[in-house]
């Protein structure tokens, strides 16, 4: 649905010598469905079920599901952003780095700074921390956007002497100390004990979220409509919206099993956790960024760029700030990210975010963007990051060592980039 | 045509002068090492003394604030001078630091090594060049430099005492540091002095067991969650090898409000780490007074560059290496800080008051108002 590759939908019914007109075939073709994105999907499905296999029976718990859900936020969040980065043609290589500085920066501010001003647990205090974090965020990513675009140095550069910098700056903050506990109120975000909605909001959410998908298939189908376009059959729009609906409340049901221990319920086991607040916040990002990149200016822009950046340049378009403001989103949403994995982690360190960028980068990639430019989506960077903590979160769980588990991982990225590369080249010729 | 020739020969001269002024300082520096420490009984005067200190990230709470000033006081103290590195946690890089730091005219080196097998070659090749080396807190297999530390086997025995006071039956976890640091394997071996009989009794079930890339806190955070997911929580006692582990075992454990009903160990007595002693999260944090350390390997690097042979340097004993070497060593004691003698750290000026007591509610704790 939300897809920007409009040359593929082109080529697709434009294939004549396509031999299998099966049913599977023209079940694809009719409801639009990304495949790439569906052969995800299908990837996620079997690296679940070999874990839980090999764990057991664990891996597809409520809890280890809604645990997964909470540990790929901050991986999810920051890959968002990397996508528009990437498709851009520039790559962010101080992503990790950021994170922990700016981490660093409201851990102090909160544990050291505002207690002063304000005495411990004020209400303010976790407000004053996630918009420092965020404006942080935005400032060094728009200095590292303006270097890139205003004085040409390219990103790849750019970006690695923030990596260096930035870790800098995150020991020079604290001396090397590590910083707990946070806030009270700040500690929700990260989720943990109290950082759920419960299950009757998680249901809410769910209601809300199906009702949406609906809308946004009703609206769809509206504008073809009224722009003359070739409607898809109507069985496919109703299977498009059940299988939607049917994913967003088959999660919250499972977010929604995860019961609270006795200890944490006053004796009670029917508590359930609900969605984490940290969750809710990675799919808030996720629709605003896919929000930005489909139905805004700033992400047509941006796609235009990544396409053919001299081709957008002489069509009118401000490529520079373009740039600049690429990397602000980009610094914005780590920022974010760093109030998550401080929240999380109940304290800063100084190696926080260590490794970070290659993390994001690969959700990004297995996630369908492309590094020649102009291709790539949000929901599929979200799914990558599910893949990647899927993989390691799962290595753990089945006890691989951590050197097995780097080599698993590292073979794991460059069969998905590899199969979708010989994907695209299929598809263009 | 003249100019060029010109040109060509006046580099040939600078080329000549350069490479004649640079061999003589090698030259003299080879001498000045040999000469300081052949002859044994002649001291150089400690102003005349340029320690090389090789940290291998300052990353970790401790080193910046309390090993390296303590190095830099017992310095001080004779006027020899301070020069340092950080490899910044890679070892290629700390090889390439080693070198700096002899070029820079080190006397003496104080090594604390990011990977004590690969760090080998340069510590040998700056023994061959007569600077002694001292191993600083992690093991390097090379019977030619003198072992500092705390008896970290010793450090795992404290860690393991507490925790089976408390718990002597029941599940445990292990959350080990680095691999490819000896110290990891040293506290297992400690905990495995304290438990091992309980373990083969079949007292004490030892669920889960892993190393930590880097000692990382996030990492130590995640494995936690995934072993209370396989154990569905029935986790007795956590034994972490330090408390920046130990920092994320109980965040995982608060999420299941298991903080506090679970014991976790940890050592460096890092602020954090004793604020939840006091708060009662954390069992115990070994204490390992770095400022001691730092002294102790301090002067020892002082006396061995003023000629003192391995054997005369104080307080050394003969320790034998799990690779089979006779390491001459300084071996300091670890103080395990609980609950019952968080004064200690306090008198000693480690920690203040404010920090240790942050959030701690009134008249739980002896020290905290």
């Amino acid at each position: 649905m939300s897809d920007t590759r409009v040359a593929e939908r082109a080529a697709e019914p434009a294939a004549p010598s396509r031999p299998r007109r099966n049913l599977a075939g023209r079940l694809l073709r009719a409801t639009e469905v990304d495949t790439r994105l569906l052969g995800m999907i299908v990837a996620l499905a079997v690296i679940w079920v070999i874990f839980n296999i090999f764990s057991g029976g664990t891996f597809l718990t409520a809890r280890n599901l809604w645990n997964l859900s909470v540990q790929t936020a901050v991986v999810a969040i920051m890959a968002t952003g990397m996508v528009l980065v990437i498709v851009s043609r520039n790559i962010d290589l101080s992503v990790g780095s950021m994170l922990g500085m700016v981490g660093m920066a409201i851990a102090i501010l909160q544990s050291e700074i505002l207690p002063d001003w304000l005495g411990f647990n004020h209400w303010a205090i976790w407000i004053i921390a996630v918009v420092v974090a965020i404006a942080l965020g935005a400032l060094v990513g728009g200095f590292q956007g303006f270097v890139v675009a205003y004085a040409g140095v390219p990103s790849f550069i750019v970006t690695l002497g923030g990596l260096l910098m930035w870790r800098g700056v995150a020991w020079a903050m604290a001396s090397g100390r590590t910083i707990a506990p946070m806030d009270g109120t700040f500690q929700i975000l990260g989720g943990g004990a109290r950082g759920s909605i419960g299950s009757r909001a998680s249901w809410l959410v769910a209601i809300l979220g199906c009702l949406g998908a609906i809308a946004m298939l009703v609206s769809a189908r509206r504008q073809r409509r009224r722009f003359g376009f070739p409607l898809r059959p109507m069985w496919a729009e109703v299977t498009m919206g059940a299988s939607g609906c049917g994913v967003i409340l088959a999660s919250v049901y499972v977010l929604n099993h995860y019961f609270k221990p006795a200890g944490l319920a006053e004796g009670r086991t029917d508590i359930a956790f609900g969605i984490a607040v940290p969750v809710l916040i990675t799919l808030g990002v996720a629709m605003a960024m896919t929000f930005f990149a489909n139905r805004t200016k700033f992400g047509r822009y941006v796609f235009a760029i990544g396409g053919n950046p001299e081709a957008a340049e002489l069509g009118g378009i401000n490529t520079r700030w373009m740039v600049v403001r690429t990397f602000m989103v980009m610094g914005i949403l780590v920022g974010i990210a760093a109030v998550v994995q401080v929240a999380r982690l109940n304290a800063a360190t100084t190696g926080l975010g260590t490794l970070a960028e290659l993390y994001v980068i690969a959700a990004a990639v297995i996630g369908g963007t492309s590094f020649s430019g102009g291709i790539g989506t949000i929901p599929g960077a979200v799914l990558g990051a599910l893949v990647m903590q899927s993989l390691q979160s799962g290595m753990v769980l089945i006890r691989i060592e951590a050197a097995y588990q780097d080599i698993i991982v590292g073979i794991v990225l460059v069969i998905a980039v590899g199969i979708d590369t010989v994907y695209r080249r299929r598809m263009t010729t | 045509m003249l100019n060029r020739r010109l040109m060509v020969v006046l580099a040939a001269i600078a080329i000549l002068v350069a490479a004649c002024g640079d061999g003589d300082t090698t030259t003299t520096a080879a001498d000045g090492a040999t000469t300081t420490a052949a002859d044994g009984a002649t001291t150089t005067a400690g102003e005349d003394l340029v320690i090389g200190v090789s940290w291998n990230n300052f990353n970790e709470p401790r080193w910046a604030n309390f090993d390296e000033p303590a190095i830099q006081e017992a310095l001080a103290a004779v006027g020899a001078s301070y020069i340092s590195t950080d490899a910044g946690s890679s070892a290629d890089q700390q090889l390439a630091d080693v070198e700096n730091l002899i070029t820079q005219g080190a006397d003496a080196l104080i090594i604390l090594a990011q990977d004590g097998t690969a760090i080998l070659p340069a510590v040998q090749s700056a023994l061959d060049q007569g600077i002694p080396v001292v191993a600083y807190d992690r093991l390097i297999e090379n019977a030619g430099a003198l072992y500092v530390t705390f008896d970290n086997v010793e450090v795992g025995r404290a860690e393991a005492r507490v925790i089976f006071d408390l718990v002597p039956t029941g599940t445990y976890a292990i959350i080990k540091g680095n691999q490819a640091d000896a110290n990891a394997d040293f506290l297992r071996a400690g905990f495995e002095d304290v438990i091992g009989e309980a373990v083969a009794a079949g007292d004490i079930t030892i669920c889960c067991e892993t190393y930590t890339d880097n000692w990382d806190t996030a990492l130590a955070q995640t494995e936690m969650e995934q072993f209370l997911t396989q154990e569905d929580n029935a986790i007795d006692a956590v034994l972490s090898e330090n408390d920046g582990m130990a920092t994320g075992v109980v965040a995982a454990l608060e999420a299941v409000g298991l903080a506090g009903s679970v014991p976790v160990s940890g050592q460096d007595a890092d602020f954090p780490a004793l604020n939840r002693v006091a708060l009662g999260t954390q069992a115990v944090s070994v204490w390992k007074d770095a400022r001691e350390l730092g002294k102790a390997a301090g002067e020892a690097a002082i006396a061995l560059a003023q000629g003192s042979a391995l054997g005369d340097v104080p307080s050394t004993i003969i320790f034998d290496s799990p690779g089979g070497n006779a390491m001459t060593s300084i071996l300091l004691t670890p103080i395990p800080i609980t609950s019952d003698n968080l004064n200690l750290v306090v008198d000693a000026g480690w920690i203040s008051v404010d920090e240790l007591c942050q959030n701690v509610a009134s008249g739980t704790v002896g020290v905290c108002p």
